[in-house]
């Protein structure tokens, strides 16, 4: 048999078997009834009344699909390690002076937005925000020391101290909750409905959020001074 | 009050959006967008999407626009533009 066809031949033979595709898919799809819940937000919704968590949101990115979250921190840190392989063999050898009114605001603003950061981290499960956001908060007040302050920089012990205290914290929570209530990140921790709403509450939901930010801020801290320094750099 | 603040934010982004488009300056380009990612961010807080308003005011105003900036730094550099 000959398996070197014309162009033209491939082509519509890929048109072809394309077409065939699309059509069962379409068939399979039509033959699938109306589902009974026709909103999944609405199931979620009344599935996140059950765990005491205020933060709809948190409940189903942390609780119903923390693995996928898991995955999401794996990612980052991939993108983060690219990075880091791609610019940091330089080092920061001129230094610019930087903006007098710039050096004195960050002396005040740099309180805060860690502040902020950390409260957008540990309220994660009550108002809107957490981890992820709260992380990149706290990234971006390294940003704001790191274009204010020419001799700075960010400790590298410190930062991947942090970032695999955080990564295998998380995976140790998964464990227990495997071990416990025979789910991967299960919640093992009392989680009082009536509770919902107070600062300890929603079980082990905060505890995750907590390590989730100080992954995300210690990542986004890195990839942030190598973006800096690998620009002065030239 | 709602109805205002949503078409003015539409408006504002809209407008923004294509005032970054016909900038020659590229440094400017950035910073209106920056500016089409905070009209998002009411958007989407009136909306009543609080969660996705905090990431899109850290991730798409803050950090995005510091690697754009970051980028156009490093290419004057190389290119004398």
């Amino acid at each position: 048999m000959n398996f070197k066809r014309d162009i033209a031949t491939r082509t519509y033979s890929g048109f072809a078997i394309a077409a065939l595709l699309i059509l069962t898919i379409l068939n399979i799809l039509l033959q699938i009834g109306p589902p009974d819940i026709q909103r999944a937000g609405d199931q979620l919704l009344a599935m996140s009344a059950d765990d005491g968590v205020a933060n709809a949101v948190t409940s189903v990115v942390v609780y119903f699909r923390g693995f996928d979250t898991l995955g999401e921190i794996a990612v980052l840190f991939i993108a983060a390690l690219g990075i880091g392989l791609m610019l940091s063999a330089h080092n920061r050898t001129t230094h610019e002076e930087s903006n007098y009114i710039l050096k004195k605001a960050s002396r005040m603003l740099f309180p805060m937005i860690m502040l902020f950061g950390v409260y957008v981290m540990i309220y994660g499960h009550l108002s809107p925000g957490g981890g992820f956001q709260g992380g990149v908060i706290v990234a971006s007040g390294v940003l704001l020391l790191l274009i204010s302050r020419e001799e700075f920089e960010v400790p590298h012990s410190v930062i991947s101290a942090l970032e695999t205290f955080a990564g295998i914290s998380y995976v140790l929570i998964g464990l227990i909750g495997l071990l416990v209530v025979d789910k991967f990140l299960g919640n093992f921790l009392p989680n009082n409905i009536s509770q919902m709403g107070m600062l300890f509450s929603g079980g082990v939901i905060p505890l995750i959020y907590i390590v989730v930010g100080i992954k995300v801020g210690s990542e986004m801290s890195m990839i942030v001074q190598n973006l800096i320094q690998r620009s002065d750099d030239d | 009050m709602t109805g205002i603040i949503i078409l003015f934010s539409f408006l504002a982004v809209i407008l923004v959006a294509f005032m970054s488009i016909i900038q020659k300056s590229l440094p400017d380009a950035i910073i209106l967008f920056m500016g089409v990612g905070l009209g998002a961010v009411v958007l989407f807080f009136v909306f009543q999407a609080p969660d996705v308003a905090l990431t899109e005011a850290v991730i798409g105003s803050g950090i995005s626009t510091l690697i754009f900036l970051m980028a156009l730094k490093h290419l004057k550099a190389e290119h004398e533009l």
